[in-house]
């Protein structure tokens, strides 16, 4: 991993359409401005691996389970209107 | 073409009825393409096995037969990916959790972006909406 001590108002480029400029420090935070082409998607690391996580743990079933739930489904799916 | 020893044994596909995935699933970025299975026993559930990985498949779900007022529209980008001109050319589609403990959830914050006419899908993360990964199944 490369390390870097940036400023306030300073900033990193990576490769030559993504800029990340340093906003603001205040206490333990800091604000980042990013520039990079709407094609490139940009999320907070935490919530991008926790849907990593959800996505393993979703190939997580056996067809016994699937079994189960589409039983579970269609018993709901035929019981009368009220 | 064939897959052979996935959990529910040899499964025969059409190249042709492979859904792309560009991008991969996030988190699964090396497996572009699936062949969708239905599911005989119930028409709401339905899943997709990896061609390029035996033991990965996910169980799908439309969110719409749950939440009513469910909607995720592209964005410019996304319908460029999809190769589809107009937004109502892809629907979303939700990936169902099943927990050891056999409680299902189904993840409403990183639906999957559809384009039947083209065969291509994308996971999107809705980030600052109310939805979560781990949203329980509703009783139908």
């Amino acid at each position: 991993m490369l390390v870097l001590t940036r400023k306030s108002g300073e900033g990193i480029i990576i490769g030559d359409d993504i800029r990340i400029t340093v906003v603001e420090v205040r206490g333990n935070s800091i604000r980042l401005g990013i520039d990079a082409p709407r094609s490139k998607k940009i999320h907070r690391l935490e919530v991008y691996e926790r849907i990593t996580n959800e996505n393993r743990k979703a190939t997580q079933w056996e067809p016994v389970d699937l079994q189960a739930l589409s039983r579970k489904l269609d018993t709901n799916k035929k019981q009368p209107r009220p | 073409m064939k897959i052979t020893g996935t959990r529910f044994g040899d499964i025969e596909y059409q190249e042709a009825n492979l859904i792309h995935f560009p991008e991969g699933l996030i988190g699964f970025e090396q497996l572009r393409d699936f062949v969708v299975m239905p599911n005989r026993e119930g028409n709401l559930l339905f899943w997709i096995q990896s061609v390029e990985d035996k033991d990965i498949a996910f169980l799908l779900t439309e969110p719409g037969n749950f939440f009513l007022d469910y909607k995720v529209v592209p964005d410019k980008t996304e319908m460029a990916k999809l190769n589809i001109a107009r937004p109502e050319q892809a629907h979303a589609l939700a990936i169902v959790t099943i927990h050891p403990d056999k409680s299902v959830t189904l993840n409403l914050a990183a639906p999957l972006l559809f384009a039947p006419e083209t065969n291509r899908c994308l996971q999107v993360i809705l980030e600052g909406a109310p939805y979560n990964t781990r949203t329980p199944l509703p009783t139908v």
